[in-house]
C-alpha cells in the first residue's frame, strides 16, 4: 500500500544518501557512484511498481494523495538520473571531485521529487530554489570559461524568476489568502476570483516560464548545456529545466482553466510564446555549430510544444503535454548522452570537425537516429503519438493556424535533424574522426535502455493512451 | 517568566556570543543559533511563514554560505604560528599577517561587554517589564492543544525537508566549486 508517507520516501533517501556520500565515500571515491546508483535504481523499480500496481491502477491512484501525474513524474525524474549517474559513474572516472558531483544530483533529485509531490506554491518555490542552487553548482563543475559563463547567466536569468515568483506568491496570500492548488483551484473554477488572484498566478506563471527557458527567456540554455559537463547537461536539458519549469506551467495552466472563455488572455499569450519557442527553437538549431548548442535549441522547439499544449489548456492538449515531457527527457537523454560520448571519442564537440562515424560508433549513430526521429514526430516512435496528440488538441480547440504552423516546424526539425544526423555519422570520415572507436558498453548501456523505450513507448501506445486517460486526464482535469 | 521570554533571554545572550566570539566560525554558529531562536519566537508567535523563511534562509542557506566563507577566508586558521613574545599572528586571506591587539587590550572588551550590557539591562528594567507584559498579550495562545513539533511536522512538513533541501543544496555547490583544501596545498 503506497501512501502519503510512501511518497516522501522517494525525496528522503536521494537526500539522506546524498549526506551519507561524503563519510561513506572517503576513503574510496569510487563508492559514492556506487551508492547513488543504487540509492536511484532502488528508488525507480520502487516507483515503476507503484505506477504498474492493479491495485493502485483500478482506483486510478485514488488511494494515494498525489496523482498519476506526479507519479509519473517521479519515475520520469529516476529513470533519467539513474541513467546520467550510471553514465557519469564510466564517464567521469578520474574526476577529482567526484562524490560532490554526485551528492548534488541526489540532492536535485530530492528537490526535485519535492517539486512534483507538493500541494502548495510556497513549497514549490522553496524546492524549486534548492534546485536552482544545486544546477548552478552543477553547471559550474566544469571549469573551463564556458562551464562558468553558462552558470552565471543560469543565475542572472532565474534571479529575476524567483523575484516573480516570490511577489506571485506574496500578492496570492494578499488577496486569495492560500497557497494551496486546491484551494486555488476551487476559487478559480467557482468564477469567484478577482483580477488580482489571476494576475498573482500570472506572476507566478511568468516566473515559471522564465525558468523553463521559453523564447524571450532562452538565452541561458545553449550556453548552460554547451558550458557543462556533458552528462550534467543531458541531466539539465532533459529534466532539470522541465521539472523546474514546464512541470509547473502545466500545472497553473490546469488550475486557471485555461479552457474557458474567462481565462483567454493568458491562454493566447501562453500559445504565442509556445509558438514562438518552436519557430526560433527549430530556426537557431539549423544554424548552430556546436553539437550539444544544436541539441539545446532543438530541446527549446520541443519545450515550445509542451507550452503551447498547456497554452489551449484542454484535457486532450494536458494530455499531450504531459505524455510530451515524458517524451522529451527520454530523447533528450539519449542524444544529450551520445553527444558526451562523441565528445569524448572524437574530442570535439564543433559539428564540422565531426563527420562519417557511423562505421565507427554504429550503435551511437543508430540510438541517436531513433531518437532525433521520435524527437521530430515519426511514427511509430513516441514522439509521433505525443505531437499528434498536440496538434489534434489544437485543432479541436479552434486554434487551426497554430496547428498548422506546429505540423510545418515539425518538418522543419525533422529537416534540421537528419541533415544533423547525415553531417555527423554518415558520409566520408574527416581525419580527426579516423581512428574513433565505439564508446564503452557500460556508456551504451543507459543510452540503448532509452531506445528501447522510445520504440517500446510508441509501439504500445494505445496501453499507454488509455493508462494517461484513466490516471491523469480524468483526476487531474475533470 | 513564559517560554517566549526565555527565548529573548536566550536569543540575547546567543546574539552577544555571536558578537564576542573569537572564532569567525563560532560566532556564525552562534548566528545561526540566533536565527533559529528568532523562528522559534515567531513560531510561538503564530506566524509560521515568517519563522519558516528566518529558519530556511538565514539558519540554513546563509549559514552554508558563511561557514563556507569563512573556511575560504581562513584556511589555516588552526595552525597559527605562535610569535615568540607570545602574541598570536594570524594569516589573513592575502597571506599579510597582523598582529593581535595585546593580550590585555584584547580581553577588555570581554569584561566591558557584560558590564555595559548589565547597565543596559538594569536602565531597561522599568521598560522591560511593561514591554514583556504586553508581549504576553501579543502572544495569542489561541491553540494552544497544537505544540511546535505539531506544527513543524503536521503543518510544515514539506517546508522543513525544502529547508533540508536547501541546506544539502548549499552545502555540497560550496564543496563542489571549492574543492577540499588538501588538494590545493
Amino acid at each position: 500500500m503506497i501512501n502519503d508517507a510512501g511518497l516522501l520516501a522517494y525525496q528522503l533517501i536521494p537526500l539522506f544518501t546524498a549526506v551519507l556520500i561524503p563519510f561513506a565515500a572517503r576513503r574510496k571515491p569510487g563508492f559514492s557512484a556506487i551508492l547513488a546508483n543504487a540509492a536511484l535504481l532502488a528508488g525507480l523499480i520502487n516507483i515503476g511498481y507503484a505506477l504498474l500496481k492493479p491495485a493502485n491502477l483500478a482506483a486510478s491512484f485514488a488511494n494515494i494523495k498525489e496523482d498519476g501525474f506526479s507519479l509519473l513524474m517521479i519515475f520520469t525524474i529516476y529513470l533519467v538520473a539513474l541513467c546520467v549517474t550510471f553514465f557519469s559513474a564510466w564517464f567521469m572516472e578520474d574526476r577529482p571531485n567526484r562524490a560532490a558531483y554526485y551528492c548534488l544530483i541526489l540532492t536535485s533529485v530530492s528537490a526535485m521529487c519535492g517539486i512534483v509531490t507538493t500541494g502548495d506554491f510556497f513549497t514549490l518555490y522553496i524546492f524549486v530554489e534548492a534546485l536552482a542552487i544545486t544546477s548552478f553548482a552543477l553547471i559550474a563543475s566544469d571549469d573551463s570559461a564556458a562551464g562558468l559563463e553558462g552558470a552565471l547567466k543560469y543565475f542572472l536569468l532565474t534571479c529575476p524568476a524567483s523575484l516573480f515568483i516570490l511577489f506571485g506568491i506574496a500578492f496570492l496570500m494578499l488577496t486569495a489568502g492560500t497557497f494551496s492548488f486546491e484551494n486555488i483551484k476551487v476559487l478559480i473554477a467557482s468564477g469567484v476570483p478577482a483580477g488580482a488572484v489571476v494576475f498573482a498566478v500570472s506572476l507566478i506563471l511568468l516566473g515559471f516560464l522564465i525558468k523553463s527557458g521559453v523564447v524571450p527567456f532562452h538565452a541561458w540554455t545553449p550556453d548552460a548545456c554547451q558550458g557543462a559537463p556533458a552528462p550534467v547537461s543531458a541531466y539539465l536539458a532533459a529534466i532539470v529545466t522541465k521539472i523546474s519549469g514546464v512541470y509547473a506551467v502545466i500545472r497553473i495552466a490546469i488550475m486557471l482553466r485555461l479552457f474557458e472563455i474567462k481565462s483567454y488572455h493568458t491562454s493566447e499569450l501562453l500559445m504565442f510564446l509556445g509558438m514562438l519557442s518552436i519557430i526560433v527553437g527549430a530556426l537557431a538549431a539549423l544554424k548552430a555549430k556546436e553539437f550539444k548548442r544544436m541539441l539545446a535549441f532543438s530541446s527549446i522547439s520541443q519545450t515550445g510544444y509542451i507550452v503551447l499544449a498547456a497554452g489551449i489548456g484542454t484535457p486532450l492538449a494536458i494530455l499531450g503535454a504531459v505524455f510530451h515531457l515524458v517524451n522529451h527527457a527520454v530523447f533528450n537523454t539519449v542524444l544529450f548522452l551520445n553527444s558526451a560520448s562523441l565528445e569524448k571519442a572524437a574530442g570535439a564537440g564543433e559539428m564540422r570537425r565531426l563527420a562519417g562515424l557511423e562505421h565507427a560508433m554504429p550503435w551511437t549513430s543508430w540510438t541517436s537516429l531513433i531518437a532525433f526521429l521520435s524527437m521530430a514526430g515519426i511514427p511509430p516512435l513516441a514522439g509521433f503519438w505525443s505531437k499528434l496528440i498536440i496538434i489534434l488538441a489544437l485543432w479541436d480547440g479552434g486554434a487551426e493556424v497554430y496547428a498548422v504552423l506546429a505540423l510545418l516546424f515539425s518538418a522543419v526539425t525533422l529537416a534540421g535533424l537528419l541533415a544533423t544526423q547525415k553531417k555527423i555519422f554518415f558520409g566520408k570520415a574527416t581525419e580527426a574522426c579516423a581512428n574513433v572507436r565505439e564508446a564503452r558498453p557500460a556508456l551504451l548501456a543507459p543510452v540503448v535502455a532509452m531506445s528501447v523505450l522510445i520504440i517500446a513507448l510508441g509501439v504500445f501506445f494505445p496501453y499507454i493512451y488509455s493508462y494517461l486517460i484513466e490516471t491523469i486526464a480524468a483526476r487531474l482535469i475533470l | 517568566m513564559t517560554y517566549h521570554t526565555l527565548l529573548f533571554a536566550l536569543v540575547t545572550g546567543l546574539a552577544v556570543a555571536a558578537v564576542m566570539a573569537r572564532s569567525l566560525l563560532l560566532s556564525v554558529l552562534m548566528l545561526a543559533l540566533v536565527s533559529v531562536g528568532a523562528s522559534l519566537i515567531l513560531f510561538n508567535f503564530q506566524a509560521p511563514w515568517a519563522a519558516v523563511f528566518e529558519l530556511s534562509v538565514c539558519a540554513g542557506l546563509i549559514t552554508a554560505l558563511f561557514i563556507g566563507a569563512v573556511t575560504l577566508v581562513n584556511p589555516v586558521r588552526d595552525k597559527a604560528p605562535q610569535a615568540p613574545d607570545g602574541s598570536h599572528e594570524r594569516p589573513i586571506s592575502n597571506g599579510v599577517k597582523r598582529e593581535d591587539p595585546a593580550d590585555g587590550e584584547s580581553r577588555m572588551r570581554f569584561y566591558a561587554m557584560p558590564l555595559v550590557m548589565a547597565i543596559a539591562a538594569i536602565a531597561a528594567w522599568f521598560y522591560a517589564v511593561p514591554f514583556f507584559e504586553s508581549l504576553e498579550s501579543w502572544a495569542r495562545f489561541s491553540s494552544r492543544s497544537s505544540t511546535l513539533g505539531s506544527i513543524i511536522w503536521d503543518l510544515r512538513r514539506f517546508d522543513l525537508l525544502g529547508q533540508l533541501s536547501l541546506l544539502a543544496a548549499g552545502v555540497f555547490a560550496l564543496s563542489s566549486i571549492f574543492p577540499g583544501r588538501k588538494t590545493q596545498k
